[in-house]
């Protein structure tokens, strides 16, 4: 599979400051990509390179094959791009707006006509009159999302989409990234990780200017799994039967509980569960709960970016 | 090509909707209005002041006092509001960021120039062209049977210097990022073509002689052809402004 954005060694400082440093990303066809980061870690830096905003000290770029050279690209014909904070022309409508788009991109009048109607209700602003100056936040940010997507790009470039969102404007263009899945690659930075977790199969997390973490999400979640398992039981007295077990005082198995809960390590995942589950039917014990603890996005992402 | 019509549109809107082509074209209008009115009125004005044994005698006002109003008003008050209204003319989009959704889907930068550039013409021209008929009219009507020399080619020169400001003011946005800088810059320019005009060789060549020398036009003490080389020199100036901010913009960091 072709990679749709490919960055190889990417380079960036500002000043002294170094932004990026040996920055490599291939991000496939038609995935979400999540590209995390705390704050100022470089997500809009990296957007805006691709984009031929900024220019980088040194690195290659490739949008679907094609380079990216700084300053007027070529290459942006095949991007859609939000940024963080959309600003709008605000005298005018957003049909207004989207002609201009439409116009700028090289769209005939009827395909225009029809893309623009289509993008307005798929993002829930058809209906709107009112001249884009009176917009809320959220409808500016759909807005967005219906801009960047006039073109039919191949890819779309959402800087954080959702961080200044209240929870349903979130869940909406959450809805509407996903919904386009398939048509088109998404690449979107984010600091919410259960944004991630929700929409993205990709996942790349930006910490002192490479990535410290690339993959699909259940990749990643399977590299770092700590072979452990979480048994609940209904009450205390059962839980210490359990853990005063004389099968468990193993060298190579380790237990701490919390409450009626104990988490127990095991040397191989496997043959480790195999094991747990014979010694709780062989005590005739039922627990409330068993299962093979998963690391998540966030004690992933706090793991790595310390 | 389409890339530039389909901004300019859009400029044209902006300047409709924003209102800065209805405060120029006002603005323009009542100083057309105003220039015959004030030289019919300043005799009338002076008398009703009666000081304690002194008259002032004044000439009785002309059509020449009415358009020396005009070069006089348009040249000072009207360029400076000109600059101020169109100072924002990239820094405003640079700051807010609505240029950036634009060129990202591949509006060329040399467009955003141009266009930006035709629209300030555009209502400049229109601005001056309404102070101009207005004045006119009104002097023909409160000054009748006076007949001006090279009316048309001053009120030219004072267009044309018009349009090197704008040109002028375009290069310096695209230097700086802000209104204030691009203002004080084109402001400093202005100075220094002032200072530079104490020095007489100079002002054959220094275009703001467009602003400055209507009414010795008018009056015939300088020949028209002794403007050739200013206005020759503008218009490249102009040209080379313009270019340059193409050059410069299409290599800026946004």
């Amino acid at each position: 599979m072709m990679g749709v954005l490919e960055v190889k060694q990417l380079y960036k400082s500002f000043g002294k400051r170094e932004v990026l440093c040996g920055l490599d990303m291939d991000i496939p066809e038609h995935s979400i990509f999540g590209f995390v980061g705390s704050n100022g870690a470089g997500k809009t830096t990296t957007m805006k390179i691709i984009l031929g905003l900024l220019k980088s000290n040194s690195g290659d770029i490739t949008v679907c094959g094609e380079k990216v050279s700084y300053g007027e690209t070529k290459t942006n014909r095949h991007i859609g791009y939000l940024p963080d904070v959309p600003e709008f022309y605000g005298y005018m409508r957003s049909m207004e707006y989207l002609k201009l788009c439409g116009e700028i991109t090289g769209l005939s009048k009827t395909q225009m006509k029809t893309k623009s109607e289509e993008l307005l209700s798929l993002v829930g602003l058809a209906d709107e009159k009112r001249k884009i100056g009176g917009f809320s936040r959220g409808m500016k940010q759909r807005l967005g999302i219906a801009q960047a997507l006039l073109g039919e790009p191949e890819l779309l470039i959402c800087d954080e989409p959702t961080s200044a969102l209240d929870p349903v404007g979130r869940k909406e263009i959450l809805d509407i990234l996903l919904s386009i899945k398939g048509k088109t690659t998404v690449v979107f930075s984010t600091h919410i990780l259960s944004d991630v977790e929700r929409i993205c199969d990709h996942v790349a997390v930006l910490h002192k200017g490479r990535l410290a973490l690339y993959g699909t999400l259940s990749e990643i979640r399977e590299h770092h799994r700590h072979n452990s398992f979480t048994i609940e039981f209904s009450n205390r007295e059962e839980l210490s039967l359990f853990a005063d077990c004389e099968e468990l005082k193993r060298p190579s198995i380790n237990q701490s509980n919390n409450g009626n809960t104990i988490t127990v390590t095991v040397a191989d995942i496997k043959s480790g569960g195999h094991f747990l589950i014979d010694l709780l039917s062989k005590k005739q014990m039922t627990p409330v709960r068993f299962e093979i603890m998963e690391p998540t996005l966030e004690s992933l992402f706090t793991e790595v970016v310390q | 090509m389409n890339y530039y019509f389909a901004f300019l549109k859009k400029e044209f809107l902006e300047s409709i909707r924003t209102y800065k082509m209805l405060m120029m074209l006002l603005v323009f209008f009542a100083f057309g209005i105003m220039n015959p009115l004030i030289a019919k009125l300043t005799p009338d004005l002076l008398n009703a002041i009666t000081l304690e044994g002194m008259t002032i005698t004044l000439a009785e006002p002309s059509a020449f006092d009415s358009w020396t109003q005009f070069f006089k008003n348009i040249s000072q008050m009207g360029v400076i509001v000109m600059v101020i209204v169109f100072s924002g003319v990239l820094g405003t989009e640079l700051s807010k960021g609505t240029l950036i959704n634009m060129l990202t889907k591949g509006l060329s930068r040399a467009a955003v120039i141009l266009s930006k550039y035709t629209c300030m013409a555009f209502i400049w021209t229109m601005s001056i062209a309404i102070s101009f008929i207005v004045t006119w009219g009104y002097t023909v009507y409160l000054f009748p049977g006076d007949a001006l020399d090279n009316l048309l080619f001053s009120v030219f020169c004072l267009w044309l210097f018009g349009m090197f400001l704008l040109a002028l003011l375009l290069f310096t946005a695209t230097l700086v990022k802000n209104n204030y800088g691009c203002l004080l810059i084109t402001g400093a320019v202005i100075v220094v073509c002032m200072l530079l005009n104490v020095i007489p060789p100079v002002q054959k060549y220094n275009p703001l002689s467009l602003a400055t020398r209507n009414m010795d036009l008018l009056m015939n003490t300088i020949e028209i052809s002794a403007l050739y080389s200013t206005i020759w020199i503008a218009v490249a100036l102009s040209m080379v402004f313009v270019a340059l901010s193409v050059l410069i913009f299409r290599k800026k960091q946004l």
